[in-house]
């Protein structure tokens, strides 16, 4: 009597249990397949579009010629056909507004002469021109030596001479047989600086104290040219054509559409691959998008799926019910059996993520410089966030559509 | 556990039945560990109050408590939670899984709150002659075995209360008595209380309380 129902039992134990063998399958393998399959894509596509924005916020971050880690950019208003007989020069309003903006992280107005003035070196040297001069904060100025500072009554300017500019001289001084001066010797020649104006004629001694390669100027101390501004030119506050902007990214795109939408100008060369970098975003941002669409797309197929299998199993569901399954159990249940698959499609799809980036770490791009053959940790986590909100909207669904099937 | 009815009265009963009743429109406390027999014939509302007390149907008027808890303010998960570990029943239409095997309808119920070891099942299949037929599908089974099934279904969880209506009524005398021994051992196991509603009063069952619905 013992021995039958024991062979009938491990019999028995070999069937398959739990609940995931109450629910019905629907029929439509091709609908399953095609969720899972644009799943793959639309991950596959999102994830890369966020490495593609990496590598080239990567690669441009490695372009950014500032020492320190900022670019410092001339900005002037751009002149046009339209524009030219107006005055361009920027408003105290307009220097505030620049500084608001939060890819800024400094601007300084360069002041000019409201005064004229000559230099030249006496007798010593033939050489005489009309000369324009400037003033910026010096924390602006990448090579101001401490003699960069004038106090009322000082006969002797210091100045700071562009590198462009000396460069220029240098080139002339062979055909004009004037002497060559190296970035160290001129600080040995002085010359005279004459400045005049409704105020009256100043002679003053001009030494050259330092040479700039970041702003292409003639510099004198901000407190000289505003002393002789207003003594000599008899303005206060002289205007601003030219501010310099201190940026971390050059690069940015949205400083680059700041720029452009006002009609400011600053040097191409030095924000070319803002440029690429705004194309490049406007096509990942595209990809993402489409990413986006391919993902709700399948997500969206895959829960008509689960409703259909729920619908068909609706009479098991509601006797499980019965039985004592709590709703919240029978949800965890039914979309719980898909998650391996979900996990499986997603961790495809960052696979093959990683096998695109090691395949472009091999090359080099844009001249030198070469990709990490690992994605960026933010992918994993992108690919994490991706299956939890999948995981999270099939849970949703289900529980749903199991409070609609009734006890 | 307790159960409490507070003027129970199904909405579609007629007033006379209600009158005559020893249930409905009365106040009632049921405790663990009794044995309460409902006796009525056809149309009485026997179904309904077991449906009432496993809150599948909320058709009536009063109140019915468990644990001093209006049982219609208890949300899926609460009463799923009673009839996983407090409540237990044997439907008089079954309610079994006709496409799944008798196995798998039995252990269905134990998965969700197992009270005893898995071999127990193929002793209470033995005890009630249904031993081989746990690899059968339910709906080849007859309605006296598929009865069986039910009520080895019934008692694999733990409970307080066992609600059994018209449990026995396709089995011949010799298995409804070992259904009924079985039922009883088991409800003394937990210290559980027996509501058997049927249409005659069932030889064999001893009552602390008889009812006329």
């Amino acid at each position: 009597m013992q021995k039958q129902p024991q062979q009938n039992s491990s019999r028995a134990k070999n069937q398959p249990s739990g609940i995931a063998s109450f629910l019905e399958q629907p029929g439509h393998r091709f609908s399953r397949l095609l969720s899972f399959t644009g799943l793959a894509i639309g991950a596959w596509l999102l994830l890369s579009a966020l490495q593609v924005s990496i590598n080239v916020s990567q690669l441009l971050q490695e372009k950014n010629p500032g020492k320190d880690g900022f670019d410092y950019l001339p900005v002037t208003k751009l002149i046009t056909n339209e524009n030219m007989g107006s005055d361009n020069r920027f408003t105290p309003s307009e220097i505030i507004a620049l500084k608001q903006k939060p890819f800024l992280e400094d601007v300084a107005p360069l002041q000019s002469n409201q005064f004229k003035t000559r230099a030249s070196a006496g007798d010593l040297i033939p050489f005489s021109t009309e000369l324009f001069l400037e003033s910026i904060r010096k924390d602006f100025i990448d090579s101001a030596p401490s003699s960069f500072h004038w106090e009322p009554g000082q006969v002797e300017v210091p100045v700071i001479l562009a590198a462009d500019f000396l460069e220029m001289y240098n080139v002339f001084a062979t055909t004009q047989d004037l002497p060559q001066f190296s970035e160290k010797s001129i600080g040995a020649v002085s010359f005279i600086l004459e400045c005049y104006g409704p105020g009256g004629m100043v002679p003053f001694k001009g030494r050259i104290v330092g040479v700039s390669d970041r702003i292409n100027s003639v510099l004198v101390p901000e407190n000289f040219l505003q002393w002789a501004n207003q003594k000599l030119g008899n303005v206060t506050q002289a205007p601003v054509s030219r501010v310099y902007i201190k940026t971390k990214d050059a690069n940015n795109t949205s400083l680059l559409q700041y720029l452009e939408s006002n009609n400011y100008r600053v040097n191409k060369d030095r924000t070319k691959f803002g440029r690429i970098k705004q194309v490049l975003q406007a096509v990942v941002t595209g990809m993402a998008s489409f990413a986006v669409l391919i993902l709700l797309l399948a997500i969206m197929l895959f829960a008509f799926y689960l409703q259909l299998m729920i619908a068909r199993s609706k009479e098991n569901l509601q006797r499980l019910k019965m039985l004592g399954y709590a709703p919240k159990a029978l949800a965890r249940a039914v979309s719980g059996k898909w998650i391996p698959v979900y996990a499986g499609v997603i961790i495809t799809a960052l696979c093959f993520t990683q096998l695109l980036q090691w395949y472009f770490s091999r090359f080099s791009i844009a001249g030198k410089d070469k990709l990490p053959v690992w994605v960026h940790p933010a992918v994993p986590v992108l690919a994490i966030l991706l299956l939890v909100i999948c995981v999270s909207v099939n849970r949703f669904m289900v529980s749903k559509s199991l409070r609609k099937i009734g006890n | 556990m307790q159960i409490s009815l507070q003027q129970i009265k199904p909405v579609f009963l007629e007033a006379e039945k209600i009158e005559r009743s020893e249930i409905w429109n009365k106040n009632l406390l049921w405790k663990k560990a009794a044995h309460l027999h409902i006796v009525a014939p056809s149309g009485s509302g026997k179904t309904s109050l077991i449906h009432f007390l496993y809150q599948i149907r909320q058709g009536y008027s009063g109140t019915l408590s468990f644990d001093n808890r209006d049982v219609k303010s208890l949300d899926a998960n609460e009463m799923a939670a009673y009839r996983a570990a407090k409540i237990s029943i044997v439907f008089q239409d079954l309610r079994l899984f006709p496409d799944h095997t008798v196995w798998q309808n039995i252990t269905i119920k134990r998965q969700l709150n197992p009270y005893q070891e898995k071999d127990t099942i193929a002793e209470m299949a033995d005890k009630l002659g249904i031993s081989n037929k746990l690899d059968r599908l339910a709906r080849e089974c007859s309605y006296g075995e598929q009865q069986r099934i039910a009520i080895i279904r019934a008692l694999q969880q733990p409970f307080d209360f066992i609600l059994l209506d018209e449990p026995f009524s396709h089995l011949d005398t010799a298995n409804r008595n070992k259904a009924l021994e079985l039922i009883t051992t088991e409800a003394q196991k937990r210290e559980a209380s027996i509501i058997l509603a049927d249409l005659e009063k069932v030889d064999g069952f001893e009552t602390n309380q008889l009812y006329h619905l």
